[in-house]
Parts: C-alpha cells; structure tokens; sequence
C-alpha cells in the first residue's frame, strides 16, 4: 500500500516557486528596453548558436532565460502561433499582446499542473505601428503577466540588474547609450562582458516588412565603442 | 487558436506546410470541380548574371476576368514564384511558399538552399494536382547565394521538379513563346538581350493564344518583368517594359504582323 503524505498548497507552491527560480537563476540574465527609434534585446550568451533571442513576426520579438529547450519550444509554438494567425486572417491581425497571453496561460498550468514547473522567463517584445503600441511583456514560470513600461530584466540576477540599469535610463535615449548602458547593467562594476558573449537583437523599421535584426559582433563593438 | 505545442516525437519542425495541413489551417485536398479563371503565359529566361521572369497579366475564363493579374510574386528577397493554372489555388500557393520560406527562417535562424525550396515545393504541387481538378504548375526562379548564379527550376504536373539551365515556359500560351526561345536563346545572353528575348516570346504567346493578354496599350497595361540577380527581386516599372513592347509593336506594324524575317 502506497502512503500518501499532506502537503499543505502553500508549501506546494513554495517549493514549486523555489524550484523554478533556481533553475532560472543557474542562467544568465537578459535586458529589454525601448530607444527612441525602436526596441532593444540583449542577452549575455556565451554560445553563438543557441539562441535566446528570436524574429517571431514582423513587429514581434522573442527572448527567454532559463533552461534553453524550455524556451525555445515556446519560442518556435510563438512563431507557428504568429504565422498560422497571420495566415488565417492578415498580417496586421497578430498581436504580441495576445502571444503574451498565450505563454502566460501555458506557463501557468505547467506550474500548477505539470510534473514541474517550466524553469523559464519570456519576454514579447512588439514594435509599435499606426495600429499597435510598443510593448514589452514579461512571463514569469508561474504564469505572471507583467506590461513593462520602458524596459525588463529577466534571469536570476534580474533585481539587482534592474536597479542598475534604471539608474541610467530616467529618459529614453537612442540605441548606442541603451545598448552601452544595458551591457553595464548586466555586467556589474566589477566585470567586463566580451562583446562575442552578447546576443542582440532589435526591432527597428528600416522601410522593410520585417523589423527585426540580429546584430553581429561588428555591430555590437561598433556601438559600444 | 491555442498555442501549437507538439511533443518531440509529432513536432512538424521548421516547415509551416507540414503544421498548416496537421492543424487544419490549410486544406489539404478539397475534391470536386469549379470553374475559376486560369492565369497563362509565363516565360523565364536564364542569362549570364541571374534569371528574367515575363509574365502576362490576364486571367481568363469564359470571358476575361482580370486585366491585371500578377502572375509573379517575390517568394522573398532572392526568389520568385510565378503561377499558371487554377488562379485561386496558384495565389494560396504563392502565399504558401513566401510563409513557408519565413517561416523556416525563424525557426531555424538560417535560410532555405535554393534547392531546398524548389524541393520543399514538390510535395505541395502533388498533393494539390493530385487531389483536385483544380491544377497549379508553378516555376521557381532565384540567385543562388551559395554557388553565385541563378537558377531555374520547372515542375510537372505531379510536383515532379527539374531544373533548367535555358529557359522555361508555363502556361497554355506556351508553344508559341517556347518556339521564340528556342530560336532566340544563347547562354551568353546578358540582361538586356534575355529580357529582349522574354519580352519577344511573351509577344508572341500574347499574339497567338486567346487566353495569354498581351500588351494592352488602351489601358496601359504590360506584361510583368522582372530581374533576380545578385541584387534579389526587382521588378521593372511599367513605363519601361510599356515602352519595350511599344517597340516590339512598332516594328510588327512595318512588317505586317509578322517578325519579318529576323527575330525581332
């Protein structure tokens, strides 16, 4: 005969919580923030091919920190989610906010009803346009929805990050001093990131459809010199 | 729409053909017939820096349907799709293809081969012809990045793909711009000779076959052209192919309706 012990929900959902943090917090931590042209993504990502950032539709970016297979199924559901409703309806329909909603739904019941909780943190970033605002949501593992004003820090380290990084960002400046002030945050003052363990990418209209664009570690240097 | 989630084992991967037909977001063969206006006459043409697409502009059924069809899309920024047969499925097909090729960009953050987009468009062309009366034959046409040259490629009826190094032909005005092409072709052309060549043989297909338009100077309505070379998709302003036909019209006119000897 199997025993079957009381587990009161709180302690449930302590150890649940506990347990999703930790694994977020074993990975490095990420910084989004609007400029006055566009929406910056930056993450510090040692490998070169295991992306964190992600293209999802023409004014919808992707970024997750945590564990990486985690992510990115949500990233590529996100992609076939915004290709199959901008199929089915018209480009202009697929929205970031209800993407958001989406993972946050997911995110949700995997943290109440999945073996365990997913170890991950998402961001949708949207570039506005005539008929949507610019807008950064953040997903947290248990299924949170946060509408960031002008800009999110996601990963373990994400609160002291956060208070760095808004220490510089009392206005909203171009890409060059968003870009140089977002890599300080996450590198802290004792520590220097090397320009090729930085993922960035933006979304910026360039007279393209598409807005996004991942930039090289030429471009990276570029604007941080 | 929920969000697609699939577990390792049924996951459709970086195709969106693959996830639009397992979701229901694509039929994937309707049966029975109807009649819907055919789109025509559509030549390309292989020179020595990239490929020139002619495409005529009519959509027939019993009568015409539309003078200004474009029968030639931008499948993204290095390729281009031109449809004939069935007018409605050729335009899902094209959207089709300009999704898919996205779509796997963004998932796998790198683009198709040139071949593996002329490959990854069999399949559909077969279950499409195979299944319903309502038959799209596409052509491909692109600049290959990787081996610096363009590239044409034909399918037949049953999605089968073959690549062509002259020049290919789609369309019921095709036996009378094919022969223009056999007599004119060369493989030094350069771009100004090949799109000579194509609009010569779109001409030709125009004159010849009642369901190809040709030239519409009433309303100021020419044949699409366009280029795909190393600089990607360009198309040529109406202006200029207007007066390219203007020209060939001209001396049509000297010679009383016919080329007059010479391939002009």
């Amino acid at each position: 005969m199997t025993n079957y012990f009381y587990v009161s929900p709180e302690q449930l959902i302590k150890d649940r919580a506990e347990f999703a943090q930790k694994g977020i917090a074993r990975g490095r931590s990420m910084v989004a923030a609007i400029y006055d042209v566009g929406v910056l993504l930056v993450a510090e990502n040692p490998s070169a091919s295991l992306n964190k950032i992600s293209e999802v539709y023409d004014r919808i970016a992707f970024a997750g920190v945590g564990k990486y297979n985690e992510f990115d199924r949500l990233r590529e559901a996100g992609i076939r989610w915004a290709d199959g409703t901008g199929f089915t309806y018209s480009r202009e329909d697929v929205d970031a906010r209800a993407l958001a909603n989406y993972y946050a739904q997911h995110l949700g019941d995997m943290f109440t009803e999945g073996q365990k909780p997913l170890e991950v943190e998402i961001l949708v970033a949207q570039l506005g346009s005539k008929f949507r605002p610019t807008k950064l949501y953040r997903v947290a593992y248990e299924g949170t929805i946060l509408d960031e004003a002008r800009f999110a820090v996601l990963g373990g380290d994400a609160e002291t990050i956060r208070e760095r990084f808004a220490a510089t960002e009392e206005v909203i400046h171009p890409l060059k001093e968003t870009l140089k002030n977002a890599v300080n945050a996450l590198a802290g003052p004792e520590r220097n990131i090397p320009t090729p363990d930085l993922e960035v990418g933006i979304l910026e209209d360039r007279g393209n459809r598409r807005t996004f664009l991942r930039l090289d570690d030429a471009q990276v240097s570029e604007l941080l010199s | 729409m929920g969000l697609p989630l699939f577990s390792a084992h049924n996951d459709p991967g970086p195709s969106f053909f693959h996830y639009a037909e397992t979701s229901g977001l694509a039929n994937a063969s309707a049966h029975g017939s109807a009649e819907s206006p055919h789109a025509t006459t559509v030549i390309a043409v292989r020179y020595n820096a990239g490929v020139v697409m002619v495409a005529d502009r009519q959509a027939t059924g019993y009568y015409i349907a539309s003078r200004d069809v474009r029968k030639i899309e931008a499948a993204d920024r290095f390729t281009a799709i031109a449809i004939s047969g069935t007018a409605a499925r050729g335009i899902e097909f094209i959207k089709m293809a300009q999704l898919s090729f996205e779509h796997y960009e963004k998932m796998t953050d790198s683009s198709l081969s040139l071949e593996g987009k002329a490959n990854y468009l069999s399949p559909i062309i077969q279950r499409n012809n195979l299944s319903t009366p309502l038959i799209v034959l596409p052509l491909l046409a692109g600049w290959d990045p990787s081996h610096q040259v363009g590239r044409l490629f034909e399918y037949d009826g049953a999605g089968g793909c073959y690549e062509r190094f002259d020049f290919a032909t789609i369309g019921s005005g095709s036996p009378f711009a094919e022969s223009a092409l056999r007599l004119g072709f060369r493989s030094d052309l350069d771009q100004e000779a090949a799109l000579e060549l194509g609009a010569l043989a779109l001409y030709e297909a125009g004159d010849n076959d009642p369901a190809t338009g040709g030239p519409d100077f009433v309303r100021d309505l020419f044949p699409m052209m366009v280029t795909i070379t190393e600089a990607g998709f360009q198309e040529l302003a109406s202006a200029e192919v207007g007066a390219r036909f203007r020209s060939i019209n001209d001396r049509r006119t000297q010679s009383g309706g016919v080329a007059g000897g010479t391939l002009r």
